[in-house]
Order: structure tokens, then sequence, then C-alpha cells
């Protein structure tokens, strides 16, 4: 008796694949969740690998300043990461190439050249802070940065080169669900939950009303949460798992899966800086909350804060350095993908490699200047983020490039250019407020 | 009598690899009136970035103050 096959895929050519390697199932239930698995991946770790360790920084200092008052920003938040990465999966998926190599072909040299460099340049600056975040942690614990700090960069470069994208997606990806325990954080500082609840669901201001510096968090929130990195990193790594066209509805689903992951570790984050406020104690970054919570909670949420600050750190890392290698690569011609082994890609691992061993020699460099390297980052992410959103957009309304089929639809558009309509004007301020302080009065002055 | 049907899951870097959307032969994007429209506003916002970072470099090298 004949069987009825249908595939998981529209692979006109699927028959010529590896019979070992195809797996036969009888229901659909089981089919779907078995190509969701194999699909996912770009979108988690896009999502998660963001709750870097600025973010852990910034998210904790939200809780600590204002308490839960600002969880509604991220439930605001959620719905405008997904359809930005969603444009970034599809626009991979239909075409197999990275953001970088598209912009080139389609806007010329010139926007090329300045998203490229902009990108290596705050993608080189981020991995400074992430490294410092692994070096300030780890001291904590009483690793010495000398140690600490070429330990995780040598890791970090094997984490890649093992020359299978499977391996290292599954190792990114047990990272990725190591950050749950963010939820155990959040849970043993016993916060409200009436008051979760509530500031979760409905926007408050906080107590002392809208200030400066409320408007700076937010901004920084929202810069914290959507950044230019991630829209280079997943379409590329899209590319480089060679996600098919039949598989754009279990990548969606992958990015929205993501994007509520790291919404919910970010909200766990500011319950574990609320803690502070609740405590009376004043925040100066996550290493001195973790020190100063230890009394109070125990070691579980000493020790806890500071290994999921190095977890942040090296997902950020691994991420960070991806985008720009693979966008290096993508411009050279170079081959530039996970699969092969370090001897065919050198270029693209010696990028990979070279950024994260520069950026870890820049942390060991006795009072080396920090705090103008994160106002750095947060000019240059401000610059990038809506440059970078335009350009996807315009892309994705390139009918002669993507067809009807991948093109966004009336309402992406409206949606996508209410976003970059909001983007330019918090970047804009947040640039005013860099350069020029004295326009804006501190709430604490 | 219907036959059960069979399906078969290939991991994606197992099967073979489709065609897609190709970019060979497209050159660059026309410049339609929104093309150009973003690509003017998008200049203008670049030019108003690096004004306000020459604006930082001279306020640091203390040649003009803001405000003061």
């Amino acid at each position: 008796m004949s069987e009825i096959i249908k595939l998981n895929n529209a692979a006109p050519a699927a028959d010529n694949v590896d019979s070992r390697k195809v797996r036969t199932v009888r229901s659909r239930g089981v089919r779907d969740l078995l190509t969701f698995l194999m699909v996912m991946g770009p979108g988690l770790i896009v999502m998660e690998a963001d709750n870097d360790a600025g973010a852990v920084s910034t998210y904790t200092q939200a809780g600590a300043q204002y308490g839960v008052h600002l969880l509604w920003l991220l439930l605001l938040l959620l719905p405008i990461c997904y359809f930005i990465q969603e444009m970034v999966a599809r626009l991979g998926i239909a075409t197999g190439k990275g953001h970088a190599a598209m912009i080139y072909q389609r806007f010329g040299k010139w926007w090329g050249r300045f998203s490229l460099f902009d990108l290596l340049l705050v993608n080189f600056l981020t991995l400074v802070t992430e490294f410092a975040a692994i070096s300030m942690a780890l001291s904590q614990l009483g690793v010495s940065p000398y140690l600490s700090v070429p330990i995780a960069a040598v890791a970090l470069i094997s984490l890649v080169t093992t020359g299978s994208y499977l391996r290292w997606e599954r190792m990114v990806i047990a990272l990725c669900l190591f950050d749950t325990l963010w939820f155990v954080l959040a849970v043993v500082v016993h916060p409200t939950w009436a008051d979760v609840a509530v500031n979760t669901l409905l926007p408050t201001i906080p107590k002392g009303g809208i200030t400066f510096d409320l408007i700076f968090l937010v901004i920084a929130i929202v810069g914290t949460t959507i950044a230019p990195w991630q829209l280079f990193f997943q379409q590329s790594c899209v590319a480089d798992k060679r996600l098919r066209f039949a598989d754009l509805k279990w990548a969606r689903l992958d990015t929205f899966i993501g994007a509520c992951f790291t919404i919910l570790v970010a909200g766990a984050m500011m319950l574990v800086g609320d803690a502070m406020l609740r405590h009376g104690v004043s925040y100066t970054d996550p290493a001195q909350m973790a020190a100063a919570l230890g009394p109070i909670y125990g070691r579980l949420v000493r020790d806890g804060v500071l290994i999921m600050m190095v977890n942040a750190a090296v997902l950020g890392t691994t991420a960070i350095s991806l985008s720009s290698a693979w966008a290096w690569g993508e411009v050279q011609g170079w081959n530039h993908s996970l699969h092969k082994p370090v001897r065919e890609a050198k270029g693209f691992y010696a990028v990979y490699a070279l950024c994260v061993l520069l950026a870890a020699a820049v942390v060991l460099i006795p009072k080396a200047p920090l705090q103008l390297i994160i106002l750095g980052v947060q000019v240059l992410a401000g610059v990038i983020l809506p440059s970078a959103v335009i350009f996807l957009q315009l892309l994705l309304n390139d009918h002669e490039l993507l067809g009807n089929e991948f093109v966004n639809k009336r309402w992406n558009n409206v949606i996508n250019w209410t976003i970059i309509v909001v983007l330019f004007a918090l970047s804009l301020v947040l640039a005013l407020q860099v350069t020029i302080p004295s326009l804006f009065p501190s709430s604490g002055n | 009598m219907n036959a059960e049907p069979v399906f078969r899951v290939i991991h994606p870097l197992d099967d073979v690899a489709e065609q897609k959307r190709s970019l060979d032969n497209l050159g660059h994007i026309k410049m339609t009136q929104s093309v150009k429209t973003s690509l003017i506003l998008l200049r203008s916002y670049l030019i108003l970035m690096m004004l306000l970072v020459g604006y930082q470099f001279l306020s640091l090298a203390g040649l003009v103050h803001f405000g003061k």
C-alpha cells in the first residue's frame, strides 16, 4: 500500500538528501514540533543575547530607582522587538544573505561602508563593556581579572571554532536557558506580586513624576532592548542556518518566543533591582547590587547575580562578535560560515577572534576610560539604530528584491514607520543629552 | 481506503539548498520617491548627529559652552 508522503518544507529536490538524515513521522503535530525544534535558534539567541551586561545594568538600575513602575514599558517593547526582528528573519530567509551585504548591494558602497564601520565600531565598544562586566563580576567572586578575562576570551573563541553551526547553537541556547535563573532570583527577593501585576499591565508614573532622569532611563531601556547588532546578527544567522522559505512561520514563532523570553528575563532583572529600593540601599552597578543584597537574601542572590552577569556578558560577546565577523565576511566575499573549519574561513574567524581579544585587552589596561566607552556606545548606538532600521524598512519594501511574497504588507509599514519615528526621536533626545547635558536639568539638581 | 500519511522532517542544514531570491543582476535599489525621501531624512539626521559630536569635541576642548 503506497503512503502519502508530505515534507516539512517546499524543497523541490528534497529526495536528494541523505536518507539517514530524514526523520519520518506519522503525525502532523509531531512533524510540526520537530520542524520547529530544528528551526528554533536564531530568534531565541538574538533576543536573549540582547540581555547582555549593559542590559543587566540598565534593567537593575531601573528597578533600583523606580521599583516596578517601569515594567509596563517592557510589555510595550515586546511587539516592537518582535516586529523588527521578524522583518530581519523574513529578509534572511528570502535572500539567504546577510544584512551588511544587502545594504552594500542595494544602496551602494557609501551607505554600505557607513553601516559596516558604524556597526564594527559600536560592536567593539560594546564588547569592551561586556569584558568589563566579566572582570567586575568575577573579581567579586575572588578571581583576578588577569585570569578571568583571558580565560573568558579563549573560551569565547573556542565556542565558535568547532566547525559546526549546530554545536555553537546548542551551547548558546543552553546559555540562553541558563538565564531562567533570573526568575529564581526574582522570586527569592520576594517582590509584591500584586504591584508587579498592576504595573505590568497599567502604565504608571513613579512617585517623583516625569523627570528628565526618568525620560533618559526610558530611552536607555528602549536602546538596550533594541540594539543595532541584532538586525545584522539574526539575518546572517538565518542565512548561515540555511532556513528555507517554508521555515518562515517557525522562524517567526522562534522570534516571538525569544522576544517573550527576553522581556520576561528583563522584568526579572528589574524585580531584583527593586529589592534594592525596598531595602533603601543605593545602587551603583550590578556587582555592587550583588554585594548589597547578599547579606539580606543570602549567597544564592549574591553569587547568582554575579554569575548571571558573566552569563549575560558571554552571550552578548559571542553574538555581537559574530555579527561583526559575519558582516565583514559577507562584504569581503570571504567564507563566513560557522560550518566551515578555521582553515577554510580564516578571515571570518580572525575577525571574530580579533574583536574578542582586543576588547579583552582594553579591559586589562589599567585605568582604561570605561565611562567614555560607555558614552560612546550610547551615542553610536543612537546613530546606527535608526539608520539600520530605515535600510531594513526600505529593503522590506523592495519588490524587485523580494517579490510580492516577502515584502511588507501595508499594516507592517504603518507599524514600522511608527517605530522608526519613535526611535529617531528617542535617539535625538539621547544624543542631545549626552552632547549638551546642560539642556536637560537633572531631577537630582 | 485512505493510506496513513507519512511526514518527512529534514533539518535545514541537511536539506538541499533552495534557490533564494537572487541579488546578482539587481544592482542598486530603484530611487522611488519614498526611497529618496528616506535617504535624505537619514542624511539630515546623520549631519545633525555629526554636528552634535563636533560640538561635544569643541566643548571638551573648552572652546564652546552652551547655556553657561
